[in-house]
């Protein structure tokens, strides 16, 4: 208004300048009229106006200055509030900057990336991949470590669950939470990736970086607009035509330098190393774990290079082979974003290809050590063993192994009863339907060893990230800070220029880096599955029992014997003795019980071998879980004991083995109960007490699916059908637990006692050889594998603790597996004990409670039996017991499950039974209890035998008591069978 | 109205000032220059379109290469002759301004260099661009193998998409790497 205003003052008096004024000013007071504490003063000031508009031009210029006053103070006025709305939007500008720096705070790192700047999209990514993390971390550890709080069982692991539907006091649903869990991680990292993806999009088209725009920069940009001076522009412009011909001329020697044909050839030649070096990466992977393995097998202890190999040459890998793709990419003469597009497509190859093939080779593994056990005769015995201590743990673990190993022991165990099923095969013509059994549980010992083959896996996986981060550490330091240090401080005294030319500055990929966060994920992702939690139980025990094992192998056989001796005078000793021997023989009967369900064998074995390390004498237990697992492993540790036994068992084993693992469907169920055993094992470990709470749980979580040892006859049964199911538990534990225990106890210790050649447990070997030289010892040897067997059911039932007294040889009838697991029986302990046996034994010493269901325990005891010599007296026994037993089902430890064969093929004979079941019968009543938990297994699979050896009498009786009529009938069926059996086996083994 | 050097009302510099990067006393400074284009006949009437070849007589645009694009791009006409009013000669000015953003001036580069109007820059756009940097002359120009050779390596570098043209994106792209495009891309009275 002011300048409007102006001109006029300075112009004439004119009417119009007036008028022009008078609006001027009314629109002034138009505006100043909104300014309520001013209106009387523009009244006022309307009447001058009305004046000066009738009077002269010297008093309209007068008003005119008035008004032009009037005029400034309203625009003073105006620029105000203008001045106010301007101010406010300059503190709203400031208050959004002070709280946009506030948010900065609270964002991680943002102040730090800010300065970083150069490769701050590094560090952004690294951000975003951290809080991803940090959710998923929360998800899994609010709804899945919280509400339990059991780490030590390592609750993270897919091992960890079972058919239990609920873990823990509380009944929270902890297998429905961890797969929820698993479905909502996977849900948000999908939605979160989605959402970024569609974010950056838009943008990734012209995200390219380090390019060089030579020829654009020298047309786009070339023109200075500033330039006003023709001359200038002339020279400009020439300039600028010097700058394009020289960049054209550059370009043209370029390709000049490199005929087509050349460069064509120097790329394919580039592309063929790419794919060498990336095969040749691939294949050193698998050799590397293939050696691995090897070396697992071939030794006892592993040095520390030669554990994390693996981890380290994949690390180095990941490290070396994008630098050597960079030197490869130089050949090939692209545009720099074309070779850096390569790199990266070759890069991420690499690194999936590393990843997949490191866990199709680890599978391998897994698959191979499950498999590679029924191979080896010395692993026969050793598996059998496994499966007596198996049946022991069962009992306690079984609970706890079971969710935590059930899931790896599935797949382990599937993959050792493919193998044991072949084994089976090859060892089954030796000695009929017990091989199958043997061959079954020299699997589960190994599955056993490999645990569960997820967490394994997990621990490989997350020994590659922990040694990956450490290698990326190691690089930055060496490569990175030394080299800066070098080339800043000796760049002096060298003849060439350090900083510009040979090891010039680190310099730091983005790209490059990126893929390595991206491929460090993928491995955390993969953890998330696989080793949710570092299983520390699993691997604590596992390192125990090697350790154990190596110890403990040389001092295994001494043991036994003093073993044997002090179990005639301590049940406790006999105990801790049955339970390495029994370990080996319950997981030799797992094995070849789950070699119809490969999985359930495996992961059964493994469990068992934990839990029998408990029931057993603790530390004995232990180092027979610990020898079991390197028997697995390393065979010869464990297996060496076992060994001796072993030829026999396997020819025993052999024959019996066949059929069982055609059987092989039954498998899941045997499964679980081995995963219950493997839990056991870590509470058998601290105390029998503990053991016991454990075994409660377990016994819980076989229930629902059935108990344990029910399952896993249950399994058999099924998979089997018709065969049997032999199920051999271990009363060891079961005894520690309830009353059982108590009866248990002595006879694992006649068990032990009566078998000094008993030692090796291996179930074949013990029941063998109590048969043979002391069938009072062999009885008992063989029970107490059943009735740790038994126990185990009982156990698992809670209670219900039917077994079958019948001795070993009774248990496993049913199916072609008791067939097998008799003939197993025989080859471990059959050698020595076997002789002694033939010789001692017939006579029904031996108590075998089979406890497997007469059905199958007759098909298939008398098919095994049928074979062997002793068939009728065995049968005789075995049926006698058959008849209990297939009720029960349960009773198929694997002395048992010798035993039992007879046993089984013996139901067939019934008749001659008769006469051994009445010596059996007194034990077999104690044992019918043992059958009677595993009638409670029948309930899942009436198929399935469960052949639980109670090698004490009194157990049976306690049993009995508690199973009542159940054990009543087992202990029936209970036989001396020993005797029978060491002639069979005898026969077979000769 | 008094004076001759100023004949722009008050508000309406104020409400150019919002409209464009230029000060005050710039808005002035090119009224100034562009009534000077006017003729008598002309300054009576607002809004005069002034033909594109007296505006060129401008020297900060007498010796660019790409003058007559940039009175195409700034003209508002419907005749597309390249003629300007006052205002277009301001968002003229307001692009090329020092204010003005670098998504404001590779925006303007573009249709600049855009020569068919068709929103990409094709190997004809290309070709004429070069050649308005060398001139006409045959001693500067380059020979058709040159000129296929630039264009070919300018494509590459550039043509992200591969479409054999360049984008707006892609062009805006390549401009932002440019440490002088913003620097050189300004015209000051």
């Amino acid at each position: 208004m002011s300048t409007v205003s102006e001109p006029l003052v300075g112009s004439s008096r004119s009417l119009s300048a007036t008028k022009r004024h008078k609006s001027v000013r009314k629109n002034s007071r138009r505006i100043y009229s909104a300014y309520q504490d001013h209106e009387g003063s523009s009244d006022d000031e309307d009447k001058d106006d009305e004046r000066v508009d009738s009077n002269d031009p010297e008093e309209m210029f007068q008003n005119i200055q008035h008004a032009r006053e009037i005029v400034l103070k309203y625009e003073g006025r105006l620029t105000r509030t203008r001045g106010y709305q301007t101010a406010g939007a300059d503190l709203l500008k400031k208050l959004s900057r002070v709280l946009y720096n506030v948010v900065v705070l609270f964002i991680p790192w943002e102040v730090r990336i800010k300065k970083i700047e150069s490769v701050a999209s590094y560090f952004i990514f690294l951000r975003w991949l951290f809080g991803i993390n940090i959710v998923l971390t929360i998800m899994t550890g609010a709804f899945i470590v919280l509400p339990e709080g059991y780490l030590q069982y390592s609750v993270l692991f897919y091992g960890y669950y079972g058919r239990v539907r609920k873990i823990g006091s509380a009944g929270y649903r902890l297998p429905l939470a961890y797969f929820l869990v698993g479905m909502a991680v996977f849900a948000y990292s999908f939605i979160i990736l989605l959402r970024k993806m569609a974010k950056n999009s838009r943008l990734s088209l012209a995200s390219a970086s380090d390019e060089n725009f030579t020829f654009c920069w020298r047309v786009f940009c070339a023109w200075d607009y500033l330039i006003g001076n023709p001359e200038a522009a002339e020279s400009k412009g020439a300039a600028i035509v010097n700058n394009i011909r020289e960049a054209i001329v550059e370009e043209q020697e370029k390709k000049k330098d490199t005929s087509l044909a050349v460069l064509i050839s120097l790329r394919i030649l580039a592309n063929i190393l790419v794919l060498l070096s990336l095969a040749g990466s691939i294949y050193i992977i698998y050799f590397v774990v293939d050696r691995s393995q090897k070396l697992e097998q071939e030794k006892p202890e592993l040095t520390l290079w030669e554990k994390n190999e693996v981890s380290v040459v994949v690390s180095l890998i990941t490290m070396i082979a994008p630098s050597a793709f960079e030197l490869v990419a130089q050949l090939e003469m692209y545009h720099p974003r074309t070779s850096l597009r390569f790199q990266l497509a070759r890069v991420l190859v690499l690194y999936l290809g590393n990843l997949y093939s490191l866990i199709i080779a680890l599978l391998d593994k897994v698959n191979s050590m499950s498999s590679a056990v029924p191979v080896n005769p010395g692993n026969w015995s050793d598996s059998s063993a496994f499966l007596a201590t198996i049946s022991q743990p069962e009992v306690d673990s079984l609970s706890t192994l079971v969710s935590d190993i059930s899931v790896s022991e599935h797949r382990n165990s599937t993959i050792a009863t493919i193998a044991t099923v072949l084994d089976v095969t090859n060892s089954g013509r030796s000695s009929a339907g017990t091989s199958n059994q043997t061959a079954l549980f020299e699997k589960n010992t190994r599955s056993q060893q490999d645990q569960c083959w997820e967490t394994y896996v997990g621990q490989e996986m997350l020994k590659l990230s922990i040694i990956d981060m450490i290698f990326t550490v190691a690089s930055i330091l060496l490569i990175d800070f030394i080299r800066g240090l070098v080339v800043r401080y000796l760049s002096d005294c060298c003849c060439w220029d350090l900083e510009s030319k040979f090891p010039e500055y680190g310099e730091f990929k983005i790209a490059e880096n990126v893929l390595h966060l991206i491929y460090n994920q993928g491995m955390i992702c993969m953890l998330i599955y696989y080793l949710q939690a570092i299983a520390r139980s699993l691997k604590f025990t596992n390192n125990q029992l090697r350790m154990q094992l190596q110890t403990e192998r040389t001092e295994d056989k001494k043991k036994v014997f003093q073993m044997a001796a002090a179990r005639l005078q301590a049940p406790e000793a006999a105990a801790d003795k049955k339970p390495d021997q029994q370990e080996s023989d319950v997981t030799s009967q797992e094995a070849s019980v789950h070699t119809p369900s490969p999985r359930r064998n495996g992961s059964v074995t493994n469990f068992q071998s934990p839990v029998r390390r408990g029931n057993s004498i603790r530390t004995i237990t232990q180092s027979a879980s610990r020898a079991d697992l390197n028997r697995g492993s390393v065979a010869g540790s464990v297996r060496s004991p076992a060994v001796t036994i072993l030829p026999k068992h396997r020819l025993e084993h052999i024959p019996n083995r066949p059929p069982p693992f055609l059987g092989g469907p039954g498998g899941t169920c045997r499964s679980k109960s081995y995963h219950h055993m493997a839990y056991n094992p870590p509470a058998r470990y601290p105390d029998n007490i503990h053991s016991d709470p454990l075994c409660r749980k377990t016994v819980r979580s076989i229930h629902p699916v059935e108990a344990a040892g029910i399952i896993t006859a249950q399994s058999y049964a099924g998979r089997r059908g018709h065969t049997t199911r032999y199920v051999i538990v271990n009363e060891h534990e079961p005894r520690k637990k309830l009353l059982r225990s108590a009866t248990r106890v002595p006879r694992h210790y006649l068990m032990e006692e009566s078998a000094e050649i008993l030692e090796l447990y291996p179930r074949n070997i013990k029941r063998y050889a109590p048969r043979n030289t002391h069938h009072q010892l062999h009885p008992h040897r063989s029970h107490p594998s059943q009735q740790h067997l038994s126990e185990e059911e009982e156990e698992e039932e809670e209670g219900k603790g039917r077994r079958r007294v019948s001795l070993g040889k009774a248990h496993r009838p049913r199916s072609l597996s008791d067939l097998h697991q008799p003939a197993h029986f025989y080859i471990g302990e059959r050698a020595e004990s076997h002789v002694s046996m033939a010789k001692d034994s017939r006579t029904a010493q031996r108590r075998y409670g089979v406890q497997e269901e007469d059905e199958e325990e007759d098909g298939e005891g008398e098919m095994d039996w049928g074979d062997l010599e002793s068939h009728s007296r065995f049968q005789a026994n075995v049926r006698g017991a058959d008849p209990l037993l297939v009720r029960t089902r349960r009773h198929i430890h694997s002395p048992g499950r010798h035993f039992q064969s007879p046993a089984r093929t013996r139901p067939m004979e019934s008749h001659v039974k008769p006469k051994t079941r009445p010596k059996l019968e007194t034990p077999l009543t104690e044992s019918d209890s043992a059958s009677l938990a595993s009638s409670s297994d029948q309930q899942n699979s009436s198929t399935d035998q469960y052949i639980q050896v109670i090698h004490n009498k009194e157990r049976y009786l306690k049993s009995e008591a508690r199973q009542g009529k159940l054990a009543k009938k087992k202990s029936k069926t209970g036989f001396d069978i020993n005797q029978s059996e060491s002639h069979d086996l005898v026969s077979s083994n000769v | 109205m008094g004076t001759t050097a100023s004949h722009l009302p008050k508000d309406l510099l104020s409400e150019y000032q919002e409209l464009t990067f230029l000060t005050k006393q710039e808005i002035l400074l090119a009224h100034k220059r562009f009534t000077e284009l006017l003729t008598k006949d002309e300054k009576d009437h607002q809004n005069t379109r002034v033909p594109m070849d007296r505006i060129l007589t401008l020297p900060e645009l007498k010796s660019n290469p790409f003058r007559k694009r940039i009175c195409h791009v700034f003209s508002t006409s419907e005749h597309k002759d390249g003629s300007l009013t006052f205002e277009d000669f301001l968002d003229l000015l307001s692009a090329f301004s020092d204010s003005a953003t670098l998504e404001i001036k590779s925006h303007y580069a573009f249709r600049i260099f855009d020569f068919d109007d068709d929103g990409t820059l094709d190997g004809g756009d290309l070709e004429k661009l070069v050649n308005c940097l060398t001139g006409e002359t045959d001693d500067t120009r380059l020979t058709p193998e040159e000129m296929r050779q630039l264009i070919s390596n300018i494509l590459e570098e550039s043509d992200i998409d591969k479409d054999g043209t360049v984008n707006l994106s892609e062009f805006q792209h390549v401009i932002s790497r440019s440490p002088d495009f913003v620097s050189s891309f300004k015209i000051v009275l």
